[in-house]
């Protein structure tokens, strides 16, 4: 479409270390931003806040997810857990009193002692076994919540969280909730942009790839693997928080068992291992594509004139949406990510790749 | 006659004394015992399972000896794990390659700077206040390697694609970033033509020419170890066979024998 490498020169090594070293990507991610802060002057306020908000919170989620299974290569079962304790932490913090901005870091810390702490047992297994491992992790926070009424209220119960509160604002309004995400969501993600060009981000890869090469080089693999537990831990128990605290407004144990863990994979998966704009994707793919599919089923069915029995229709959206995430990852292993890669790869340079054919 | 025993001395960057190390049942080497010098580059040659890379890896803290004293610059560092042993200057390649594939060249070498840098999350947070300087004059560091090395026209692509020239080549060049004092190189010439050979040594030589590196160097080009080697040890079964002057030591009838078999025949 343009060739956008055309004429990009980089004199010294600061320009070369930015996050958007091509101007079409900054302009492309200027345009977006622009777009999300406009959101809920420009959409219905029933699209941003039950599309759009959880998506954003997601997307934090799923990054946090990301960088421990991404970028450190461990794989997480139990991420629903940590983020339940950052959850309860910070709902039952700020119902104790704590402002909001401090139960939020609460949160997000409480999670992380427990991740890591969980870690640090758990790490003496690789791979396979790992994954098993955290998924114990998962089923003891499970049973956790279920059996102890002092931190969920009981197994059927429900913890209000008090009203968000933020900077001496009281944040009620549908606009006001969706920019705490969105501006949570920019936080994330510009952490993990800068992971991508830091010794940070190099050593989890160096874990990730081969742990014998990386300590060789002097990166203690133990270390980092918990550093990325901790930290992707913090990032889950704040969104866990925001997600009760702007969108369900009260926490139940169902919201964060097993089924959201492996959902939270899945979008990390499908979206693309250490991928960042994946990351959204996969989200809006998991989150948003059953709802989309359902609507378009019973469009379809009203103007076709056919009758769809209530049953049929609520499994149309989850065969459909199954069968997108083996499409896709037949199509490309790496994710939507990567296919997003391809296809701005192959922009980048056409029409001018077509003159060597 | 019986290899030249070195006596421990204040001044060898590397002395290993007695190294022994068992897999099991099987002796892997056993009484070797080897210095070299500052600025010495060091052969160490022997048939396929005679015990090179256990070596290394007994050097390196992967597997410590279970008899026998590893030091670096005096230093006691058997048992001591690998990525403490990096700190105390010793960088070494791998005789499979062991790049870290989905990372641009850059990236990788960049890697090798690792321990001159401090990484971290709130650096990594607030690149901009915290980090960029040192990643910036890292990059610089990493740079004059990657000129030195004739990388720059790679610098950006991804190494997993690369040929097994240039593959061994930036591995050379992310343990060189780290300046190492001490450099262990397991087979850095493996499935190269002539050419990439020659080259190779020539970086080598400059190597330790510019930089003062010592270097151990597995190989099993003899002519290399000729070219370039100030010392040499050979093994065989995890012994020592023969040491001294690689011109010397290759006419050695042991030598010969353990490579091609039957010389006193």
């Amino acid at each position: 479409m343009f060739y956008r490498l055309s004429g990009v020169y980089h004199t010294n090594y600061i320009s070369d270390s930015r996050i958007y070293k091509v101007p079409a990507d900054r302009n492309l991610a200027l345009a977006l931003l622009v777009l999300g802060v406009a959101a809920p002057f420009i959409a219905p306020s029933l699209y941003v806040n039950s599309y759009m908000l959880p998506w954003l919170i997601w997307t934090s989620a799923a990054l946090g997810l990301n960088l421990v299974t991404g970028w450190a290569g461990q794989l997480h079962l139990g991420y629903a857990a940590v983020m339940a304790v950052g959850a309860y932490s910070a709902i039952h913090a700020a119902r104790f009193g704590v402002p909001w901005e401090f139960a939020l870091i609460i949160g997000g810390l409480s999670a992380s002692v427990i991740g890591s702490l969980f870690a640090f047992a758990a790490l003496r297994a690789k791979g396979l076994y790992l994954a098993l491992t955290t998924l114990a992790m998962q089923f003891i926070m499970d049973w956790v919540l279920t059996h102890s009424p002092a931190i969920s209220g009981g197994s059927h119960a429900s913890l209000q969280a008090p009203t968000l509160k933020l900077l001496g604002q009281e944040i009620t309004s549908d606009t006001g909730l969706y920019y705490v995400a969105l501006a949570w969501c920019l936080l994330v993600t510009i952490f993990m942009l800068n992971l991508k060009r830091t010794g940070l981000g190099r050593a989890l890869v160096a874990v990730r790839e081969k742990d014998y090469a990386a300590a060789i080089l002097g990166v203690h693999s133990f270390y980092y693997k918990i550093v990325a537990f901790a930290m992707s831990s913090f990032i889950g128990g704040v969104s866990g928080a925001l997600l009760v605290a702007t969108f369900f407004f009260l926490a139940a144990p169902e919201q964060f068992s097993v089924a959201v863990s492996i959902q939270a994979l899945a979008m990390v998966i499908v979206g693309g291992l250490g991928s960042i704009i994946g990351s959204y994707f996969g989200v809006a793919l998991i989150l948003l594509v059953p709802g989309l599919v359902n609507g378009v089923v019973v469009t379809a069915s009203e103007q076709l004139g056919m009758q769809i029995n209530v049953e049929t229709l609520a499994h149309i959206p989850n065969a459909v949406y199954g069968a997108l995430i083996v499409i896709i990852l037949l199509i490309e292993p790496l994710g939507l990510g990567k296919l997003y890669g391809n296809i701005r790869d192959y922009l980048m340079v056409w029409p001018f790749d077509q003159l060597r054919k | 006659m019986r290899p030249e025993k070195h006596q421990p001395h204040d001044e060898a960057i590397l002395e290993c004394v007695g190294i022994e190390r068992r897999f099991g049942g099987v002796v892997a080497v056993t009484g070797v015992d080897l210095a070299i010098n500052p600025g010495e580059i060091f052969g160490l040659v022997g048939p396929n399972g005679s015990g090179k890379t256990t070596i290394t890896n007994a050097i390196s803290g992967f597997y410590p000896p279970n008899k026998g004293v590893v030091r670096i610059a005096g230093k006691d560092v058997t048992g001591v794990a690998p990525h403490k042993v990096a700190k105390l200057g010793v960088a070494r390649t791998f005789q499979n390659l062991a790049l870290f594939n989905g990372m641009s060249v850059l990236d990788n070498v960049l890697l090798g700077r690792h321990i001159h840098m401090h990484p971290g999350v709130l650096p990594t947070a607030l690149y901009w206040w915290m980090a960029r300087r040192e990643e910036i004059a890292n990059r610089m560091i990493v740079e004059e390697v990657i000129e030195f090395l004739q990388l720059e026209s790679v610098r950006n692509e991804l190494v997993d694609g690369l040929p097994i020239g240039l593959k061994k080549r930036v591995e050379l060049a992310r343990a060189l970033v780290s300046e190492p004092r001490m450099l262990i190189l397991d087979e850095p010439m493996a499935g190269m033509n002539q050419e990439e050979k020659g080259y190779m040594a020539r970086f080598i030589l400059d190597a330790r020419a510019e930089r003062g590196i010592s270097v151990l160097l597995i190989e099993h080009h003899m002519d290399v170890i000729v070219g370039i080697c100030d010392r040499m040890l050979a093994l065989n079964y995890g012994e020592m066979i023969a040491g001294g002057i690689p011109r010397e030591v290759v006419k050695d009838p042991r030598v010969i024998e353990a490579y091609i078999g039957g010389a006193h025949g």
